[in-house]
């Protein structure tokens, strides 16, 4: 049993750590408001290989663990929530299914793509009449013979905006239910794919979070992505790995909350002492703490089960609730501890609170983790 | 041309410092530990010289310390180094037994470029990379902002007190220590740092180097005493502004 992280590990975090810091923390505020990364971002994390880390080096990765991917969407979340969850979303949710599913002249073509950055990626799952109830998805893929062709439509794709590579989910035939659904390869400049919109959201909002309309979008035969009909296991599986990600994610935002309280409640004096000799505000601040090293330790458990190729959907199920639950309630606290300066725009609670609440939604709302868990628990094997 | 670059783990400058019992060294339990940060300066340079240099440069980073200290070569093999040279010693050694290690491990190896940070960041004497070049009878120039190779020749710029430069041109051998401004250090990329496993240290036993006798010891060491307290100034920003004035010439320092 060891708790420590190995020096591999840490030469990994603290290069991250500087990188944040230094280069996405002081732009978080104005990406925000702006509803887009400042363009230095991105060039950034395809540079220092931020976009490849868990990937095979066959394929351009880094080849680094799960665990190490794990601090690295933490440590930029820490500093700006949207740029954690591009890296996550593209990474979890694109590469990762590419590199269990793909044939090797899939993963040669697109794998590649998605690690140099070349192309950003993403998922395309959810559809205006299926969020939780992923199963019930309408977009129709017909066999034309030498293609395939899609039309339906996909909402609150994340990265969607960059039109780069999608795994898109489709069905043969809604009755066959969950044995109809294939994934396939999306370039997303293909014909007949129309970007919609990029939502207006309340919180993570240098993200995009696009709506697509697919009619009749000629797919090629080599794009189908594992065995036809496999597509809702492969859903699945990658929603699995990727809620680790979010509980990273969920951990940043909510590390950042406490970190920003605890100074601050240090500092700021009201009653002749500081805010941090008052029970009231150690209470919180103990809170905050037992939370986030409950969650820490839940989120880097079920990275570690991925690494040892254990099976880890109960952990990881586990990490993204408590991890988001905790971020909530962190951002809440701590903005509580700032009191009318937290309400407002001039400092960064406001921001997180905002952004901390879409983790216990997307991939996987808290309540349906629940239900994940319940069948983990009371299904033994 | 063969380039050495010497750089030193120091404790992370945002870690709270204690001294040990006995009082001469600060415990080392609950430090983080990272690379000098002046030392980044001339791991960036010294990888940027073998990159404009190309084919048939090689670039080796030395350090100097306990096992931890691997890490800190490892970041630098990350960032661009070729090799590495641990020198392992669990001892507190002072700048002249540094020097003299450092020197009985290169001595033999013609090095051309030297790179060392000014000083370390947490002892900070300055002089380990002075005592270096004296050993090895090459020259030195201390306090480094800029820096470019020719042929065999180096055309430096050095900082000097209030501001002003200083431009020097020299010969290879030649060591230099890096000072803040000289370059911004690269973050080592993901790839980079998974390579750097591959890359080859090797590791030397302090003891088998013949380190001399320490010349100087600590003989205590303690945080400052706490003396004098802040004083805040109240009122409209022109009156803050009269009362600053009239402290700022009470103290004699406008």
């Amino acid at each position: 049993m060891d708790f420590a992280l190995t020096e591999e590990q840490r030469i990994i975090l603290e290069a991250v750590k500087d990188f944040a810091r230094n280069e996405v923390a002081p732009f978080a505020a104005q990406s925000d408001q702006d509803h887009a990364l400042a363009p230095s971002i991105l060039p950034q994390l395809k540079e220092l290989g931020f976009l490849g880390s868990y990937l095979p080096q066959e394929y351009g990765g880094a080849g680094m663990d799960f665990f190490s991917y794990c601090l690295l969407v933490e440590e930029l979340s820490k500093a700006c929530a949207s740029t954690g969850v591009l890296v996550s979303a593209h990474t979890s949710l694109a590469g990762d299914p590419l590199a269990r599913a793909a044939t090797k002249a899939q993963k040669k073509q697109y794998l590649s793509l998605l690690t140099q950055g070349e192309k950003i990626g993403c998922f395309l799952l959810t559809e205006p009449g299926a969020g939780s109830d992923a199963g019930s998805i309408q977009t129709r893929y017909m066999d034309q013979g030498d293609h395939y062709e899609v039309s339906g439509n996909k909402i609150f794709v994340t990265n969607g905006g960059y039109l780069g590579l999608g795994i898109l989910f489709a069905t043969q035939d809604s009755k066959l239910g969950h044995e109809g659904i294939s994934a396939f390869i999306l370039d997303l400049r293909s014909e007949g794919v129309t970007l919609l919109k990029n939502e207006e959201k309340m919180g993570i909002r240098a993200s995009y979070t696009s709506a697509f309309a697919l009619e009749k979008v000629k797919i090629p035969k080599e794009n189908l992505l594992g065995k036809e009909g496999k597509g809702f296991h492969l859903a699945l599986e990658t929603l699995n790995g990727g809620r680790i990600g979010i509980a990273a994610q969920a951990l940043g935002i909510g590390q950042a909350a406490f970190e920003l309280a605890r100074d601050y409640a240090l500092e700021r004096k009201q009653f002749g002492k500081a805010l941090s000799r008052f029970q009231a505000i150690q209470f919180k601040l103990a809170d905050m703490a037992l939370g986030l090293e409950s969650a820490r330790l839940l989120t880097y458990k079920a990275a570690w089960l991925k690494d040892q190729k254990k099976d880890y959907s109960l952990a990881s199920a586990m990490a993204k609730v408590k991890a988001s639950e905790v971020a909530n309630a962190c951002a809440k606290e701590a903005l509580q501890i700032f009191g009318g300066y937290g309400f407002t725009t001039d400092y960064p609670l406001e921001r997180l609170y905002r952004d901390a609440k879409i983790t216990e939604i997307y991939e996987g709302t808290s309540e349906i983790q629940r239900i994940v868990m319940a069948k983990e628990i009371l299904n033994p094997t | 041309m063969k380039i050495l670059v010497c750089v030193k783990q120091v404790p992370d400058m945002e870690s709270r410092f204690q001294v040990q019992a006995g009082g001469t060294a600060i415990e080392e339990a609950d430090l983080a530990f990272r690379v000098n940060e002046y030392d980044e300066f001339a791991i960036e340079e010294a990888v940027r010289l073998k990159e404009k240099l190309g084919e048939g440069s090689e670039l080796t980073v030395l350090s100097l310390g306990p096992q931890r200290v691997a890490e800190a070569i490892k970041k630098a093999l990350a960032m661009g180094c070729d090799q590495g040279i641990h020198i392992l010693d669990t001892a507190s050694r002072d700048p002249y037994q540094v020097a003299s290690l450092i020197y009985q491990a290169v001595k033999d190896q013609d090095f051309e470029v030297i790179f060392t940070g000014m000083q370390s960041q947490d002892l900070g004497y300055a002089q380990t990379g002075l005592l270096l070049a004296e050993l090895l009878g090459i020259e030195a120039v201390t306090t480094v902002v800029s820096f470019c190779q020719e042929g065999d020749g180096f055309l430096v710029q050095r900082e000097l007190e209030g501001g002003q430069r200083m431009n020097l041109k020299l010969q290879a051998p030649a060591l230099f220590t890096c000072q803040l401004g000289l370059n911004q250090p690269r973050y080592p990329t993901l790839p980079n740092i998974m390579k750097a496993k591959k890359k080859k240290i090797t590791q030397l036993e302090a003891a088998s180097l013949a380190p001399p006798a320490a010349r100087s010891q600590t003989t205590s060491l303690r945080p400052p005493a706490k003396k004098g307290q802040a004083k805040f100034l109240e009122g409209d920003l022109g009156a803050m502004a009269d009362q600053l004035v009239a402290e700022l010439k009470a103290k004699s320092l406008i």
